[in-house]
């Protein structure tokens, strides 16, 4: 008896099937911004359902924080492959052919593809109004900027910003870019949509069921008890399989044809169906002269893309996670989500907290080169303990930022020598507000069953509820079952994002199994963790829990080609109490490789809104020949300590890692990713300023 | 047209179109969803199979060059292999799409490398991406399927 | 909904895939590995309507050196890159090109991919022809009427394209015997499964050195008088030369920019490279 993953045997969104099945294809805007004028499908053979506007204008518009998208492109097409049109037929192949013969004429208009240009006087507005979105997702307020490309704008004001510098012996200042990035999940976007009667069932790979449901119910104008989503375990996902991706288009194709519809996106889709935000973050960090910080300044600008998704929870998480975990008096934060005529950008692995922290360390970094100070002395000195206030005004507890510290400084072997050598410390939240919840059944062989909305993308989550629930009920794992997620069958859950599964899902656990014992034979648990920020001032609790972490790398670089290895790489995690150990490292491991890839090579490259690199030769991601010689990872525990979120914490350390690591060499680079070319340039500008000769 | 060949061996007959790739083929005619598609240019792996005992990507192998070939996919190994329950000690996967494609990678290097270095693995397995980043675990997994061969 | 389905022709013979390829030309496509072929049709790049397969024309699977010490090596244009990793004829007096062809991919494309195929696609990234072009290698190309052998950079003219005629079909290649150290070096500037940015030849055939730039524009690069700069040199200046021989391949190679470096970052690397590949030689 083997794992399904090893015998081939799973199954996927992609796999479902059903009699009488049809495979759709998605007609798609090769303009970055133009009016569609006119659909002409008559060439369509009969055999082949067409969607186009006339079927979906009267259909609800959608999103899950910002209402800004419609199932088809109405009217405008806001970026290369927006939907305009869409197909079912009875293969995959006489779908595609059936799209050649759709005419759509466009009259092209201007477009803006990057968020700085976005927010100048005279930048063409992306979307005329912003309407804030009625999902659960949009759980903060948001404040979107009329007239302009702003959809959300989050400010931290804390203390007296001009008074802090004042105070501020010395003084850095930089600015910061991450380029845009793909998932890149091995298996692509996949839903199956069909109708029974007047119920609308989706079969999808999701990370969401619940705020799913919600906006296609919203789509459709039906209760969202007349919907069911199931959601079968995912090939990857890392974000990009939250909200309404493929399964409107499926579900309107399914009501139009009577019959049930397949999408599976091709692999150069994915590039025009969710990305990573990119961002230009500024810093101003003060510092008295004995490292003490006192005033940080920050100002980002995050790309949304075409459409908000996520975007202003990103741009809000960004915005406080680039503080970092310090205890700074005075904090001005004001992070803005931009719209811009390219890909929608959302969820993404470290949620913001990569972007930002990236632009936090390295300018620590900056700062101690500045005061002639060691970079681990810096942060130990500033680095908040229990008891310490945060720039939310939230008051710290079961933070443990210098144990991670200590731990890879050591692994680095920092004391014997700092040369080519760089550190990384990093607080990123987790979902606040969120509830979950969560039901156990005890079935008649002695077996249990538990229902709950957590969704399995690799991460390994439904073992590890398992295995929680295995542990307080007293038997082994293999007599708890867990089924597919299904809408129709499980109580509420915020979503599977932000880390937040095993700790959420696994108090929830504990109340149901408590619950269950009481009555015997079922039992529901709850769990709600509460908060939230004020938008206008950033005062408030941002997370309930926090994931911590740190990271150290050492780098040998070729200064003729600017190529570099990295020769060690290490990341302390506090994970509280691990729950299934070879998890909890896949978890890590998998987090750092990611790190590595974005680091090193990931970047989307556009022309006018045209991704040109949008296949796995033109775009790396890590291979195994790009591990680091020295590649370890900590899972710091606690007695007693409560679980603690793994799915994302050691990615955002990698890029400040091995950034200050080539900063220690005075290679000094504010952009990702650290490309060779960058790198060599870097060098000269180093040389340059030395007065030698390169 | 009707291309013939051993399946897993077992005698196989399918209709295909000349310009359909064996992966489409073992898809959708017999329903192997171990072989799966991902980047439709060779690179990634997911789609490996064994043709006449060799790796090849079936996302770019043309049906019709199938005839007479005997092909291995993940499910002809039984679920007992060493390499698979290497895979399993090791925990050397997380989401799974990839793992087909390291297994009969590794089962195939394995015949002609018994016992490679770490060197020699990174190399072998450089054309299978695992975007879960499982490569810690996967090496330790072929190093494992290798003792383990060996002692057998 | 009907389309016109894809012809597949398979002759068995190499006598009657020249007839069908006298017959069609340019209408039918040419499938030796398919891998190339597999990936422009899964892009939708082209959709051919008539597939000529030369799978089971097994005379073109060969790899024969004749006895005497001048004779050169011979490889059927079907012969697998994997066939000429492991053959060990080549590895024990061609060693570079084993481990060359070693390097292309993946395993998974080299048990697929043919020698005859890389050389006809002329894809401007493949390992495989910036290497042979420096060992002065030929390739016969047969048809109907007759034979023509043509040196490596004759037959590739540009980007994917080479001088083989339309009834032309590419059945050998001829890498003369050398008994002198050749080096091939193939730089990444990202990961380590990306193409290469920058791949350098470097070979001395009948002592005159010859060095060859690939995978920076659209056929291999090849200067003779620069490279007859080391002609009579023998040791003594081998580090001044190998520089200047890598500034002035540097010089005058207009490189293209894509995602795996500028043209800028490319002549740089050249240089470095041609250098570097000299100085692996002359050691």
């Amino acid at each position: 008896m083997s794992n399904p993953r090893v015998t081939g045997a799973i199954r996927y969104a992609q796999d479902v099937e059903f009699d009488g099945m049809l495979y759709a294809s998605i007609l798609r805007s090769p303009y970055p911004h133009a009016r569609v004028l006119k659909v002409d499908a008559s060439a369509v053979p009969k055999s082949v359902v067409v969607l186009t506007l006339d079927d979906i204008r009267e259909l609800g518009s959608y999103g899950c924080q910002i209402k800004d998208q419609t199932v088809l492109a109405i009217e405008r097409a806001r970026f290369v492959g927006d939907p305009v049109a869409a197909v079912a037929a009875p293969t995959k192949r006489e779908a595609d052919e059936a799209l050649d013969l759709i005419d759509v004429e466009y009259e092209p208009l201007p477009g803006v593809f990057d968020a700085v240009e976005a927010v100048a006087e005279g930048a063409p507005l992306v979307h005329e109004h912003h309407a804030i979105s009625d999902n659960d997702a949009a759980y903060f307020g948001i404040r979107p900027q009329e007239g302009t490309n702003i959809c959300h704008r989050f400010r931290i004001r804390h203390g007296n910003i001009d008074e802090g510098f004042e105070q501020a012996d010395v003084v850095v200042e930089e600015t910061y870019r991450t380029p845009s990035a793909q998932h890149v999940p091995m298996e692509p976007h996949a839903s199956v949509a069909r109708w029974v009667d007047d119920r609308l069932e989706v079969w999808t790979g999701t990370q969401t069921p619940f705020n799913l449901r919600m906006d296609l119910a919203g789509i459709f104008s039906i209760p969202e008890s007349q919907i069911r989503v199931i959601s079968p375990p995912m090939g990857g996902a890392f974000g990009a399989k939250t909200f309404v991706r493929t399964e409107a288009i499926a579900a309107c194709l399914a009501r139009k044809a009577n019959r049930p519809v397949k999408i599976v996106l091709s692999r150069y889709e994915e590039w025009l169906t969710l990305n990573r935000h990119p961002a230009t973050i500024q810093v101003k960090l003060g510092a008295q002269a004995d490292g003490t910080l006192v005033a940080k300044r920050v100002v980002c600008w995050v790309d949304t893309g075409a459409y908000a998704d996520c975007g202003p929870g990103v741009a809000q998480k960004m915005g406080y996670a680039a503080v970092g975990p310090y205890r700074i008096p005075h904090v001005w934060v004001d992070s803005h989500c931009i719209y811009t005529n390219l890909p929608p950008n959302g969820a993404y692995r470290g949620y913001g907290a990569m972007q930002a922290v990236w632009a936090s360390e390295r300018t620590m970094d900056l700062l101690a080169a500045k005061l002639g100070m060691d970079p681990l002395e810096i942060r130990l000195k500033n680095v908040l303990v229990d008891g310490d206030q945060f720039c939310t005004g939230e008051v710290m507890h079961d933070v443990h930022f210098i144990e991670c510290l200590h731990d890879i400084a050591e692994k680095i072997g920092w004391a014997e020598n700092k040369q080519g050598k760089g550190l990384c410390v990093l607080m990123k939240g987790m979902q606040t507000p969120s509830r979950a919840s969560i039901v156990v059944e005890a079935n008649e062989d002695g077996s249990y069953t538990v229902y709950c909305a957590t969704a399995e993308m690799g991460q390994g989550a439904w073992l590890s509820i398992r295995k929680m629930a295995a542990e307080l009920l007293g038997v082994e794992v293999e007599k708890v079952h867990y089924p597919e997620p299904d809408t129709d069958i499980i109580p509420y859950d915020t979503r599977t994002t932000s880390s937040r599964s095993t700790y959420m899902m696994g108090r929830a656990l504990v109340e149901a199994v408590r619950d269950l014992k009481r009555k015997g034979e079922i039992g529901y648990g709850e769990c709600v963790n509460t908060g939230g920020l004020d938008p206008d001032t950033g005062q408030g609790v941002a997370s309930t829990h926090w994931h911590q972490g740190a990271a150290a790398a050492e780098v040998s670089v070729d200064e003729e080609t600017g190529k570099f290895q990295v020769l060690k790489l290490h990341a302390a995690i506090y994970a509280g109490h691990v729950v299934n150990r070879p998890g909890a490292e896949l978890q890590n491991e998998g987090s750092m490789i990611m790190g590595l890839g974005t680091t090193l090579f990931e970047q989307i490259t556009f022309e006018e809104g045209q991704p040109t690199n949008a296949n796995l030769s033109d775009y790396n991601i890590p291979a195994a020949g790009d591990l680091p010689e020295s590649f370890t990872s900590e899972l710091l525990e606690r007695e007693g300590a409560d679980v603690h979120g793994l799915g994302e914490t050691a990615l955002p350390p990698i890029p400040p890692a091995i950034g200050n690591a080539l900063y220690s060499l005075g290679i000094h680079l504010t952009d990702l990713p650290l490309s060779a070319e960058a790198v060599l340039q870097a060098i000269d500008a180093r040389e340059q300023a030395k007065g030698g000769r390169s | 047209m009707n291309i013939h060949f051993k399946l897993n061996g077992t005698p196989t007959e399918v209709e295909a179109e000349a310009d359909e790739m064996l992966l489409e083929v073992l898809r959708r005619e017999l329903k192997l969803r171990s072989v799966r598609a991902t980047c439709g240019i060779g690179i990634c792996g997911a789609c490996t199979v064994l043709v006449n005992g060799e790796l090849i990507s079936s996302c770019i192998f043309l049906a019709p060059l199938a005839e007479g070939c005997e092909i291995t996919t993940v499910e002809g190994l039984g679920g007992d292999h060493p390499v698979q329950h290497a895979f399993e000690e090791e925990h050397a996967f997380q989401c799974g799409y990839c793992t087909p494609g390291m297994i009969l990678t590794t089962k195939n290097f394995l015949e002609e490398n018994p016992a490679p270095s770490d060197e020699e693995i990174k190399v072998a397995l450089g054309g299978n991406l695992c975007r879960c980043g499982c490569y810690v675990k996967i090496i330790r997994a072929v190093k494992r399927a290798a003792r383990e061969e060996h002692v057998q | 909904m009907s389309r016109t389905v894809p012809q597949w022709l398979a002759p068995n013979s190499l006598e009657e895939a020249l007839t069908l390829r006298a017959q069609y030309g340019d209408e039918a496509t040419v499938v030796a590995g398919g891998t190339f072929i597999g990936i422009v049709m899964n892009q939708k790049i082209m959709q051919p309507q008539t597939l000529l397969s030369l799978r089971n024309v097994s005379e073109l699977a060969f790899i024969e050196a004749g006895q005497d010490e001048g004779s050169p090596l011979r490889i059927g244009a079907m012969t697998t890159h994997r066939a000429v990793e492991r053959s060990s004829l080549i590895r024990q007096h061609w060693p570079v090109l084993a481990s060359t062809f070693a390097l292309v991919a993946s395993p998974r494309v080299r048990n697929q991919a043919t020698v005859g195929g890389v050389l006809a696609d002329a894809d401007y990234a493949s390992d495989p022809p910036t290497l042979l072009q420096a060992l002065n290698a030929t390739v016969l190309a047969r048809s109907e009427k007759g034979e023509r052998e043509i040196p490596v950079e004759q037959l590739i003219t540009g980007y994917y394209e080479t001088s083989l005629r339309p009834d032309e079909l590419l059945v050998e290649v001829r890498i003369p015997r050398n008994r002198e150290r050749a080096v091939y070096r193939k730089f990444r500037s990202r990961s380590s499964e990306d193409r290469p940015c920058v791949a350098v030849a470097a070979a001395r055939v009948d002592g005159k050195l010859r060095v060859v730039v690939g995978a920076v524009a659209e056929k291999p690069q090849y200067f003779p008088d620069i490279c007859a700069l080391a002609d009579g040199e023998t040791t003594g200046n081998a580090q001044m030369l190998a520089a200047e021989i890598g500034r002035r391949y540097a010089e005058a190679i207009d490189p293209l920019s894509d995602s795996r470096g500028s043209a800028e970052y490319r002549k740089r690397i050249i240089a470095v490279e041609v250098r570097r590949a000299l100085e692996e030689m002359l050691s």
